[in-house]
């Protein structure tokens, strides 16, 4: 779509180019002129933000990742610090949870959208659900892990529970095995109450005569779910599906930071906890600027494959 | 087609960019530079237990330098060595630097002025000048003395019928109180927290003492470390032993040191732990909950007969000269001035920090407090001082490792081995 409305702009700005091309008296032509540039002048501001205060750093961040640390300061070492990275247990780690939180999106979907679900075919509390499922929404990471923090102690109250159930208590935080699912649950229970919003907002735009067919046709509640609801609601789950990613990317620093500290044994790293520990606490800059090329890459390939399949959804609309 | 590939890379490119909005920005009236101003960079200065030492460093630097103007700039300490690191890109920044020994001032040492010849006087009335030395020179001056000394409850002692005035000399003894102390109380030998990896440091540098010889103890500071000697290794095995037989409190790879497993010890889950001096953790923070008698100190139990159990410690934190400040003795006096001995009792008495100048009267502050003050004169830089960040990061996930059994002793020696080699 934004590409269309982009090449009608392209059309209009050549027809007046040719316009002032053929022979118009000089008022005309100095006019011609003026709009000619005006679109450059009104575009400059943007441009030159994001080129200046964007793109230049990017540059120079990525120029600094080819730069040596401590004594190979400012020396230019090639591709060192990438083969470092490559061969850092703790990175790979990093990257391994990475692609783990790519596998998990799914039920990072799929739980909001049951919780719709259910809102919209008002379950009895409906309405204090509505408001309980967003209310962790607001909470800042920090607080949220905090929270999580108590609750997941070894001997905390959710390990007393299993006890009294007669199961063994898990060491949620300390245990590598269950430490980043942990971590992920705790994302999501954080952070699904915006997705819950959007697909709410999609059921409104849902045909109620649609369900109403069903409903006459006999169709039971998850033949409902699967063939009425998650058709109609196509674009609005591959929307969630994007927006939830670039969450999950993103803006997990502040819970790993306060629940696990990237540990146990590493399990936990991230690549951004990654470059905040090297430059701060190891004090490689120029390892941690590879570090951050790398996790920019790889946000470039998935943004790109999402814009993809966005662009897809709306051809078939 | 092409086009709208290009739009869509530019695009992403500019949501990327956006995505890393909202980062930490520095701050605008914190460089120095000018010579009648000094700006100051800690982690110290907004703490209110730290209000009256700064204002004392400030009266007595007034005194000698009527017309400078002194900025304290508190930083948050967890954001303090990464705002750090971007003023030592750029070259500019604040004029003196408050640090922590070891490893964080040696790997930035580049950036600072050297101070033996401003601090000449000092040399005598301070102790820990190691934790700030590189290749012989001094480039900073302690504030704090930090170290590791085993705090026990004597309480749990006497409720166990041991004699909370003479505890174990070795570490069997120790670990046959333990036992008794479990039994009758139900409070664990150890609180641990090793959730980041901070309680092998504090394990490494407490017992290092009573396993390794004299000699071997100071090669290891001197930097010749030898991972394959077999005292090196008991350590390790003992800390792995200490995991298996259940002598620290649950969940130690969970438990964050500070201060999930102090509040442990301050609530009598166990009977021990090794502790810090000054700043969190230590004799005065345990005092406010067990009372200052019921915390006692005692020296390492010994493991090796042929070791000598001393306290270990370093300077704690200290003050530093920037390379790029103007006037450098200036700066200087500002940092004699923070570790003159009015403004370290005052640190001593509000913050409860062993003050690096030996001559503060301790007399008051309770046993645990004495033990300490009188262990310094003998005591030893800790081991773990002495080796690289790296080394110790991963020190901290090879440790957990031990403690859910994932890994060896001899190959966690042999990954250290090539950290400290490389590191």
């Amino acid at each position: 779509m934004a590409a269309q409305s982009l090449s009608a702009v392209d059309v209009a700005v050549a027809a007046s180019t040719a316009e002032a091309a053929g022979g118009t008296p000089p008022r005309r032509r100095r006019g011609a002129r003026a709009e000619r540039l005006a679109p450059l002048v009104l575009l400059a501001p943007a441009v030159l933000i994001i080129a200046g205060l964007r793109l230049w750093p990017l540059v120079l961040g990525i120029n600094f990742s080819f730069t040596g640390d401590g004594d190979r300061n400012g020396m230019m070492v090639g591709f060192d610090n990438y083969l470092t990275l490559l061969n850092d247990p703790l990175f790979r780690t990093a990257l391994r949870n990475v692609g783990l939180l790519v596998l998990l999106l799914p039920v990072a979907v799929a739980i909001p959208g049951l919780l719709a679900t259910f809102i919209y075919l008002k379950v009895p509390g409906h309405r204090l659900y509505r408001g309980v499922y967003f209310f962790p929404a607001v909470l800042s990471p920090v607080i949220v892990g905090a929270i999580f923090n108590l609750l997941l102690a070894f001997d905390g109250p959710l390990n007393a529970l299993l006890g009294g159930l007669g199961i063994g208590p898990v060491d949620w935080l300390g245990d590598p095995d269950v430490a980043i699912f942990a971590v992920v649950g705790v994302h999501v229970w954080a952070t699904f109450g915006m997705a819950l919003v959007v697909f709410l907002a999609g059921f409104a735009t849902l045909d109620s005569s649609l369900l109403d067919a069903a409903e006459v046709d006999g169709a039971s509640l998850p033949q409902t779910v699967w063939h009425v609801i998650i058709p109609s609601l196509s674009r609005t789950i591959q929307f969630v599906f994007v927006t939830t990613m670039i969450g999950m990317l993103t803006s997990m620093f502040g819970l790993v930071y306060v629940m696990t500290s990237g540990g146990p044994e590493g399990s936990t790293y991230l690549p951004e906890y990654y470059v905040w520990i090297q430059q701060g606490q190891m004090n490689q800059p120029a390892l941690a600027s590879a570090a951050s090329t790398a996790l920019f890459l790889i946000m470039l390939v998935v943004g790109l494959a999402q814009i993809g399949i966005l662009r897809r959804a709306g051809k078939e609309d | 087609m092409k086009q709208r590939t290009l739009w869509s890379a530019a695009l992403v490119v500019g949501l990327t960019l956006t995505a890393g909005c909202g980062s930490a920005s520095g701050p605008g009236s914190s460089s120095g530079g000018s010579s009648d101003k000094l700006v100051v960079w800690d982690w110290k200065s907004g703490d209110p237990k730290a209000a009256g030492y700064v204002q004392k460093a400030k009266a007595d630097f007034a005194k000698k330098h009527p017309g400078v103007n002194v900025e304290f700039v508190a930083q948050p300490f967890d954001q303090y060595y990464t705002l750090l690191g971007a003023a030592i890109q750029s070259g500019k920044g604040p004029d003196v630097i408050l640090f922590n020994g070891g490893g964080q001032i040696r790997d930035r040492s580049d950036a600072l002025a050297p101070l033996d010849s401003y601090v000449a006087e000092d040399k005598q009335r301070l102790a820990g000048w190691d934790a700030f030395t590189k290749a012989g020179k001094v480039y900073a001056e302690p504030v704090t003395l930090q170290g590791h000394p085993i705090y026990y409850n004597k309480d749990l002692y006497a409720k166990a019928g041991l004699n909370p005035d003479a505890p174990a000399k070795t570490l069997d003894e120790f670990i046959r109180d333990c036992g008794v102390i479990t039994q009758k109380t139900g409070a664990k030998c150890f609180a641990l927290g090793n959730k980041e990896g901070i309680g092998i440091q504090f394990w490494l540098s407490a017992l290092g003492s009573a396993v390794l010889t004299p000699q071997e103890y100071d090669d290891w500071i001197a930097g010749k470390r030898n991972w394959s000697s077999p005292d090196v290794k008991k350590i390790f095995e003992l800390w792995k032993q200490a995991g298996d037989s259940g002598l620290n409190t649950d969940g130690a790879n969970s438990t964050a040191m500070f201060n999930d497993a102090f509040s442990a010890f301050n609530s009598g889950k166990a009977a021990n732990v090794i502790g810090l001096m000054s700043d969190v953790g230590h004799w005065k923070d345990f005092a406010e909950f067990l009372t200052p008698e019921k915390v006692g100190v005692m020296p390492a139990p010994q493991v090796n007969p042929a070791a000598k159990p001393s306290l270990p410690y370093d300077g704690g934190i200290g003050y530093a000269v920037a390379k790029w400040t103007k006037d450098p003795k200036l700066a200087a006096d500002l940092v004699r001035s923070l570790t003159s001995t009015d403004a370290l009792k005052a640190f001593y008495l509000d913050g409860g920090a062993i003050a690096s100048d030996t001559t503060i009267d301790t007399s008051e502050g309770g046993p645990a407090v004495k033990t300490i003050v009188s262990e310094v004169k003998t005591g030893k830089p800790a081991l773990h001082v002495a080796l690289g960040s790296k080394t110790i990061d991963l020190m901290g996930r090879l440790s957990q490792q031990l403690l859910s059994g994932s890994i060896t002793v001899d190959e966690v020696l042999q990954q250290l081995a090539a950290s400290d080699k490389t590191g």
